[in-house]
């Protein structure tokens, strides 16, 4: 089995130091991802173990032995490079591209035997691009030229695998054609594989261990649970992003939120009445908005919980699976008073949430601006038998605002908030226009007052 | 099953190969017998046939060559054939310099003159017509040696400008060889002012020519020319790798500098030798390698042969025109006419037409 060690490698492009102090050692079978921002030194990484860019320190064995004083063509009979940019100058034929890559197992002056044509031609149906094979390199579009490229690395039977964003011109069905097609070399043929990613999450499908480069340092390394993490993700990207296993592919899942945008703090604090995902989106959006956001009452491992954990939201919270009680409703009232404003979501009432719609009413009667919004009429979503709908009905004579969806309730938020901000200016205006008028009635006196 | 045809084509392209280089090479031998015919004295082709038959071990019994005059005999053997030798050995040089510096440089720009071996050569020739001609160097005439020395030490000097570390870096190289190259056209046209009555050597040397070939200056260029060609051969699949880029080959197990160097010397042995005995011929170098991957593809396992031959066949072809037209402009000028001229003349608008009509898939 293939062993690659990396110890203490540091390179440099001019006095700029690209890399330092990257040590890693790694095996066949194992499938890397190297991530990082751009400029972290990921392709300076590949570049320094594909012998393209030696580094100024340390040494990178190649089954203990030094990869730099090995023969080009030894090397290229074990260690293939799929590179970013595919530019070919003059127009070969497909299947001459992938010819190439047999040049390592032929001598000079030899031309391709059928064992040589037999992998050309295994490879090129893996890569699913035989039928073009005669088709020159020039007139496919740049998904098949990725694809003959993949095909002509593979050509060269290697045992390890370095790709540096091989993904960028494919679409989404090649992208996991050709992923899973290296994965299977991974676990089958024992490949080596090391992949530098720009997409977490393909990284988290295939990869079962990682690299994490922060400003040519590796910042964490181990398997792929432990380097991608949220707080990873935060430190080196500089991006929040949820961390979660996915149902589905059972791989770990990001979902990066967009970065934390600086918009000025409002001072105004929106409480949110939801449950069931129908306030996650909002959550984030009203927090970037610079509002203070409260929520609840959420039952506990609800979606919505989960995001107001993640956000960090301060909220009135229920058992799982349990109906409010008494004391969780008026925890929530308790909230609400402190709210200058109270959000209705499109949420499906039952018998065990109808207390948050009449939280929502007791908001709304302690004078505190009610915004509902009606993404999804109530009629789909009332499973009380009308109560909720009457309910509903009763908001909306008291004076709640009913607003049809998102966009509408954030464009309707910062008018109300202008209008705030004016009818302070106003209040500030008027006392300013009182002030002086008292203060020169007293100087005025004083003065009469001195002269006599 | 279309698959299966795809496959069987690729591996019986090397037949196919071979049958177009047998072809060629029969095309090659053919051109050079119809040429020692033409020129102001014709000679018939089976006179030329039992001349050159005389001259090969065990044909020689069965050829009565009592018919043929002893004067045609002359023309055709001390006249003709070195010339039209002369010109098979320049033409494969230049067309295969062609072809490698175009693969090193993956620059359709580039021609077998583009390290400047050609001004290099002009600065030597030129140095030798001024210093008296009739000066002879180990059988060799002087302007032959010192164009054959220009060339090599400017090569030499544009590749120390252009190297970097132990690097070599296409495009320092290519734009170190496009200064020196103007730099010694300047010392040529020095040359030219200070040359007098001599001027018209200077100029005719450029041009380009070889009417005054000897059979010393065949032997002189023949091993150069000939081992710089099949040892270049043995690096022609890293040709193939380079064009895919630097970085690629190297992945690909070509030790990428080395092979660069190697092939570098090369060409430049080789276009240094022809140069020193023929001038400035331009066309068949830049042009002859385009013309040849237009028909045969970019593979240069048989790109390299065949640009190597065309080549040759072009240059006889072009030295007959040449040859010819001097009979009938000879009331005009005594002066042969320069075949650099005639390549430039026909060939440039052959290659403009075979260009437009495959346009199509030659864009890249």
């Amino acid at each position: 089995m293939v062993l690659l060690n990396v110890d203490g490698i540091e390179c440099r492009y001019g006095s700029v130091n690209v890399l330092e102090d990257v040590s890693l050692s790694v095996k066949g079978g194992d499938f890397v991802g190297i991530l990082g921002p751009n400029g972290s030194g990921k392709t300076t990484l590949l570049k320094s173990i594909s012998r393209v860019l030696k580094p100024h320190k340390g040494s990178i064995l190649l089954n203990e032995a030094d990869i730099y004083s090995l023969k080009s063509i030894d090397v290229a009979k074990q260690l293939a490079v799929v590179p970013q940019d595919t530019s070919i100058g003059f127009n070969f034929a497909a299947l001459d591209i992938v010819l190439m890559g047999r040049n390592p197992h032929m001598k000079r002056l030899q031309m391709e035997s059928e064992k040589d044509m037999a992998v050309a031609r295994k490879v090129m149906n893996l890569t699913n691009i035989w039928h073009f094979a005669e088709r020159p390199i020039n007139e496919l579009s740049g998904g098949e030229k990725q694809r003959v490229i993949i095909a002509r690395a593979l050509a060269q039977e290697p045992k390890i695998l370095l790709l540096d964003e091989p993904l960028t011109h494919l679409d989404i069905v090649n992208q996991l054609e050709i992923m899973d097609l290296v994965k299977e070399l991974c676990v089958k043929e024992k490949l080596l594989i090391l992949a530098v990613f720009h997409d977490l999450n393909l990284a988290a499908r295939y990869c079962n261990a990682a690299i994490m480069l922060k400003k040519g340092k590796i910042f964490s390394a181990g398997s792929l649970t432990e380097v991608l993490t949220s707080k990873n993700i935060k430190s080196v990207f500089n991006v929040d992003a949820i961390v979660t296993k996915h149902l589905v592919t059972n791989s770990v899942f990001v979902v990066p939120l967009s970065p934390q945008k600086s918009s000025p703090p409002k001072k105004c604090s929106i409480h949110l009445i939801c449950g069931a995902g129908t306030g996650t989106a909002l959550m984030k959006i009203l927090l970037d908005e610079g509002y203070n956001v409260t929520a609840g009452v959420l039952n506990v491992l609800d979606t919505d919980f989960e995001t107001a954990e993640f956000l960090k939201i301060p909220v009135t919270t229920e058992a799982p699976f349990s109906p409010i009680t008494e004391k969780t409703h008026n925890a929530n009232l308790a909230m609400i008073s402190d709210a200058s404003t109270v959000v209705l979501t499109s949420v499906p009432f039952g018998d065990g949430n109808m207390q948050n719609l009449e939280a929502a009413l007791a908001a709304l009667k302690r004078g505190i601006p009610t915004f509902v919004i009606e993404e999804v009429p109530i009629e789909r979503r009332d499973f009380t038998g009308g109560k909720a709908k009457a309910l509903l009905a009763e908001l909306k004579r008291k004076g709640a605002e009913f607003v049809k969806d998102q966009n509408e309730l954030l464009s309707l938020l910062n008018v109300s908030v202008e209008k705030l901000k004016i009818a302070k200016k106003e209040r500030d205006r008027l006392l300013d226009h009182l002030k002086p008028e008292e203060v020169p009635k007293e100087t005025k006196k004083r003065g009469k007052g001195e002269k006599r | 099953m279309s698959t299966d045809k795809v496959e069987s084509t690729f591996l019986r392209r090397t037949s196919k190969w071979k049958l177009i280089l047998l072809l060629l090479v029969l095309a090659l031998i053919i051109t050079v017998i119809v040429s020692l015919g033409l020129g102001s004295t014709s000679v018939p082709v089976q006179d030329i046939l039992s001349i050159i038959g005389k001259h090969i071990p065990f044909l020689d019994r069965f050829i009565d060559s009592s018919s043929v005059s002893s004067a045609s005999e002359a023309i055709v053997l001390e006249a003709r054939l070195p010339r039209i030798i002369a010109g098979v050995l320049i033409g494969a040089a230049l067309a295969a310099a062609g072809v490698l510096y175009q693969g090193v440089f993956k620059n359709p720009m580039a021609d077998s003159y583009v390290l400047g071996v050609s001004a290099g050569a002009a600065v030597g020739a030129s140095a030798a017509i001024l210093a008296g001609a009739g000066f002879v160097f180990f059988e060799l005439r002087l302007i032959q040696v010192a164009a054959f020395i220009g060339a090599l030490s400017t090569m030499f000097l544009v590749y120390n400008l252009g190297r970097v570390g132990s690097r070599v870096p296409v495009t320092t190289l290519l734009l170190c060889g496009i200064a020196v190259n103007f730099f010694m056209f300047a010392v040529v046209g020095i040359l030219e002012i200070i040359a007098a009555n001599r001027l018209h050597d200077i100029v005719f040397w450029l041009m380009g020519g070889y009417s005054n070939v000897y059979w010393q200056d065949i032997w002189a260029i023949l091993p150069f020319i000939v081992i710089g060609i099949v040892v270049a051969f043995f690096y022609v699949r890293d040709l193939n790798l380079l064009a895919m880029g630097e970085e690629t080959a190297h992945h690909l197990g070509v030790n990428v500098e080395r092979s660069k160097q190697i092939l570098l010397v090369l060409a430049s042995l080789i276009t240094a030798a022809a140069v020193s005995v023929c001038g400035l011929i331009g066309f068949v170098g830049l042009m002859i390698p385009h013309l040849t991957r237009l028909v045969i593809g970019p593979d240069h396992r048989i790109l390299l042969p065949t640009s190597t031959i065309i080549g040759a066949i072009f240059l006889v072809l072009c030295d007959d025109l040449a040859r010819v037209l001097s009979t009938f402009f000879a009331t005009m000028s005594t002066r042969d006419w320069p075949v650099g001229i005639i390549t430039m003349l026909f060939g440039a608008p052959f290659f403009v037409f075979l260009l437009k009509k495959k346009k199509q898939s030659y864009a890249t």
